[in-house]
């Protein structure tokens, strides 16, 4: 879907070819070193994201290694019985639609702020300083960020229960308890993702066309209203592309890092699909439901990115494909 | 304007497509990070032609082995070895994929035995039965009939077990802090919970403030304090199997439930360390070194690790290693839970690999040679000079405690079998742990399931024992009571646990009929 959709582009782009006997063989003549540029790309997703997917079979049988796939008996939907009947399946799906939520609430629109407000800023050594200072989180593995937030906030020494008994509070046990487990992931993705973040939309607000805020700025409009009606507008068709892919990710909430912060203590609000299917597959090998529940997991996903964006084309934007 | 805007809007779909494939395929480079056979077995190879062999096995250590000790042991077996090291940290998922692929070796280190797919690789035919064949071999002829039924899987065995110490578990305590004190040794956990107050409120390390606590525990509710609290409560081993033929799980117990109360006292008046959910062993071990706490519940022989640890540190340590703690003070209700009731796996030979009887024969002699005294020695303790030096009492001090970790230690956990041998540890603490390990067999409880067969166990074991682990953790930290404990296991047993109750009933009266 993803490769077709770059592929579709370039074809639109000279639509006058197509009137003849065989078209696609003249389109492809024609722009044969665009599609040669494709091709890498597209031989990328074929062999790594499609031929991979026939062993999506496995969810309709009890698979096993030693027989082989085609050996391995035929069970229908079984596994996916199992899936939808297991208390487990509710709390999954609860979690990580809340994490979801959270992530697209509390994080989505904070690199649209941070970028417009990077904008504004006129010094520019002050400015790509900040730029550089904010990115570097992004390159430190979960491994590093959770081992941080554990020094923090544990409750035999962590820095941050010491601060709140000198304080006169009590301690909080943050690595242990439930309630704390949502707002830790997220904040460990604002810590983490919020400066690469930012990148996307700089690059859009860099091509908005300066002749704009000189209108803007003859009529009489401060920086509020320069940003409000002209910068947002311009870069809204990005945050609109970057959030169909978002919502296409839905399901994908990071298995390392969730893994990280997961413990039997907050298991009840922090085990998503992701983890499930590592413990339940890897960890127990049950390779045919650990499958059924990717499966369903994929499907979910493209509901939603297929929905998401009809929904932006019908309020008039332009969708990702 | 509109078009410069689906411009960037293509290049920025281009990148997002170029980040997202740099992702995928670091996954998919990770997910086969298993090892490739390599070189075939001198088959037909004449005698004195050394064998090749390769070996999927675990490591324990930080890093793999380095220095002489494999080559060493490839002389004296007469083979070349090819170890393909999985880390026991991630040894469920390698072995897991490992067998999926059937990407393995010659000989298989196979530790986890209750995982499913190891199970249902184990059933399925992948690997040899080796049970007609190991009276052939001196030293496999000595592995008990015990030992090889509790190896088997519904019957048969399908590789050597590791013989293993049945019951490791004990006490730790800081002897100096109990007689600074003046505590005698805790022989009831009564008595074990005064030792934990009195290490916490009454400054043990005398620096006058407050910063010691009684128990260090980790988040292993199994080789952490609880299950060996657990024992001394009366909780079976896992399971319970009374005269009528029916099985009870520990959880249902009542020891189960004083074990959890035991730990519930420890933690709510703080005789514990707060966070021991969430403490890994590294930053236990290292927390009872630097005198934070004076109890250690776990193995035995981890007393020398400890004491190691603390030198430099925590100089006046001393400790005393009890195994002899009970809930009433009878020496009769002394119990102590095995360990996989001694059988620390199996070394399996898959078919794929080893192709025939013939090349069966060679990798069965070779494991049948590390068995030898020598090689004992050798994979224990490392070279004569170099890393240990002996007495004429087989006793033995390891030279450089940190070559031997580099050099040696990491064979450790590929001895095939390790109790019975005479050359020992001249280190006291050592010495005393190995005594008191064989001692704790005469009390060991045995986990009756250990071989049986159950579907449901197999299938949903390990997601279902979540349920119990989370509740008990909750139960400990205060989070739900008694009822909500019940109300956990009834979930259990509706999930599926009532299934594997049936399933181990009907077993365990297949395999005693």
């Amino acid at each position: 879907m993803k490769a077709s959709s770059v592929a579709s582009m370039d074809v639109r782009v000279e639509p006058e070819l197509q009137r003849k006997a065989s078209p696609i063989l003249t389109s492809l003549k024609r722009n044969k070193l665009l599609y040669l540029m494709i091709f890498p790309g597209l031989l990328y997703f074929i062999v790594f994201k499609y031929l991979p997917m026939g062993g999506l079979v496995i969810a309709f049988q009890d698979y096993q290694p030693y027989l082989g796939i085609t050996g391995s008996p035929w069970v229908g939907l079984k596994h996916f019985e199992r899936l939808f009947t297991e208390p487990t399946f509710f709390m999954l799906l609860r979690n990580t639609l809340i994490l979801f939520a959270m992530n697209i609430v509390f994080f989505f629109p904070l690199p649209i702020i941070l970028a417009l407000m990077l904008n504004e800023v006129r010094n520019k050594w002050f400015k790509s300083a900040v730029q550089t200072i904010i990115y570097i989180p992004h390159f430190m593995s979960w491994v590093i960020i959770v081992s941080i937030t554990y020094v923090f906030l544990n409750v035999d020494g962590g820095v941050i229960n010491e601060l709140l008994a000198v304080l006169g509070f009590n301690k909080i046990s943050f690595l242990t308890s439930p309630e704390w487990l949502r707002t830790m992931y997220i904040g460990q993705i604002i810590w983490k993702e919020l400066g690469w973040s930012t990148i996307i939309y700089l690059a859009a607000i860099t091509v908005v066309d300066t002749q704009l805020y000189e209108a803007a700025e003859m009529d009489g409009a401060g920086r509020w209203r320069k940003t409000w009606h002209i910068t947002l507008p311009a870069i809204r068709p990005v945050i609109i592309t970057l959030l169909i892919l978002k919502i296409g990710s839905t399901l994908d909430l990071g298995f390392e890092h969730m893994y990280l912060l997961l413990n039997s203590l907050n298991r009840e609000v922090a085990e998503i699909f992701d983890t499930y299917i590592y413990t339940a597959g890897l960890k127990n090998g049950q390779l045919s439901f650990s499958t059924t529940v990717g499966l369903f997991k994929g499907v979910v996903g493209l509901i939603l990115v297929m929905a998401s964006n009809k929904l932006a084309k019908k309020f008039g934007e332009d969708g990702v494909y | 304007m509109k078009f410069k805007m689906k411009q960037v809007g293509v290049l920025l779909l281009a990148s997002v497509f170029l980040l997202s494939a740099c992702g995928g395929a670091k996954n998919n480079g990770a997910a086969d990070a298993s090892n490739a056979k390599t070189g075939a077995n001198g088959g037909n190879a004449a005698v004195d032609k050394p064998v090749n062999i390769t070996w999927m096995n675990i490591l324990h250590t930080a890093s793999t082995p380095t220095g002489k000790v494999q080559s060493l042991i490839e002389e004296k077996t007469n083979t070349k070895i090819k170890f393909s090291w999985v880390p026991d940290a991630s040894k469920e998922e390698r072995i897991n994929t490992a067998l999926a692929s059937n990407s393995l070796a010659d000989i298989v280190t196979l530790t986890i035995l209750d995982n499913s797919s190891v199970r249902n690789a184990l059933k399925s035919g992948m690997f040899w039965e080796v049970e007609p064949y190991l009276d052939e071999f001196p030293n496999l002829a000595t592995i008990s009939e015990d030992k090889r039924r509790s190896a088997s899987i519904a019957g048969k065995l399908y590789g050597v077990p590791f013989q293993k110490d049945v019951a490791r578990n004990g006490v730790i305590i800081r002897k100096d802090w109990l007689d600074k004190l003046g505590l005698p040794v805790p022989k009831t956990t009564d008595e074990l919970m005064d030792v934990a107050k009195a290490f916490t409120e009454q400054d043990p390390d005398g620096n006058g403030v407050k910063d010691t606590v009684g128990f260090i525990d980790r988040n292993d509710l199994i080789y952490g304090a609880f299950k060996t609290l657990g024992s001394y409560f009366g909780t079976p081993n896992y399971w319970q199997h009374s005269e009528d033929g029916k099985m009870t799980p520990e959880f249902e117990t009542e020891g189960y439930v004083k074990a959890m109360d035991f730990m519930k006292a420890t933690y709510d008046n703080g005789y514990i360390n707060k966070d021991f959910a969430v403490t890994a062993k590294t930053d236990q071990q290292e927390g009872f070194a630097q005198g934070k706490a004076g109890i250690y519940v776990g193995a035995l022989f981890d007393g020398k690790n400890l004491l190691n640890l603390a030198k430099g540190i925590q100089d006046d340590m001393e400790l005393v290693l009890v195994n002899n703690i009970t809930s009433t003070g009878n020496e009769s209700d002394r119990a102590i839970w095995a360990g996989n009731n001694g059988i620390g796996g199996l070394l399996a030979f898959p078919k794929s690999e080893v192709k025939d009887e013939a090349e069966l024969k060679q990798v069965l002699k070779f494991v049948n040679d590390l068995m030898d005294d020598d090689i004992y020695a050798l994979m224990t303790y490392g070279i004569e000079g170099v890393h240990y030096s002996i007495d004429g009492d087989m006793a033995v001090t390891i030279l450089d405690n940190d070559l031997w970790k580099q050099e040696v230690q990491p064979f450790a956990s590929s001895r095939p079998k390790e109790p019975g041998y005479k050359i020992h540890d001249a280190d006291p603490l050592k010495v005393e742990a190995t005594k008191l390990i064989l001692e704790n067999e005469e009390f060991a409880v045995l986990n009756p399931v250990y071989s049986l067969e159950s579907e449901t166990y197999t299938t949903m074991g390990s997601e279902l024992q979540k349920i119990i682990t989370d509740a008990t953790y909750k139960y400990i930290l205060g989070s739900i009571d008694l009822n909500g404990f019940k109300a956990e296991v009834e979930k259990w047993k509706k999930s599926g646990g009532s299934k594997i109750i049936s399933e181990y009933e009907a077993a365990y009266k297949e395999a005693n009929s």
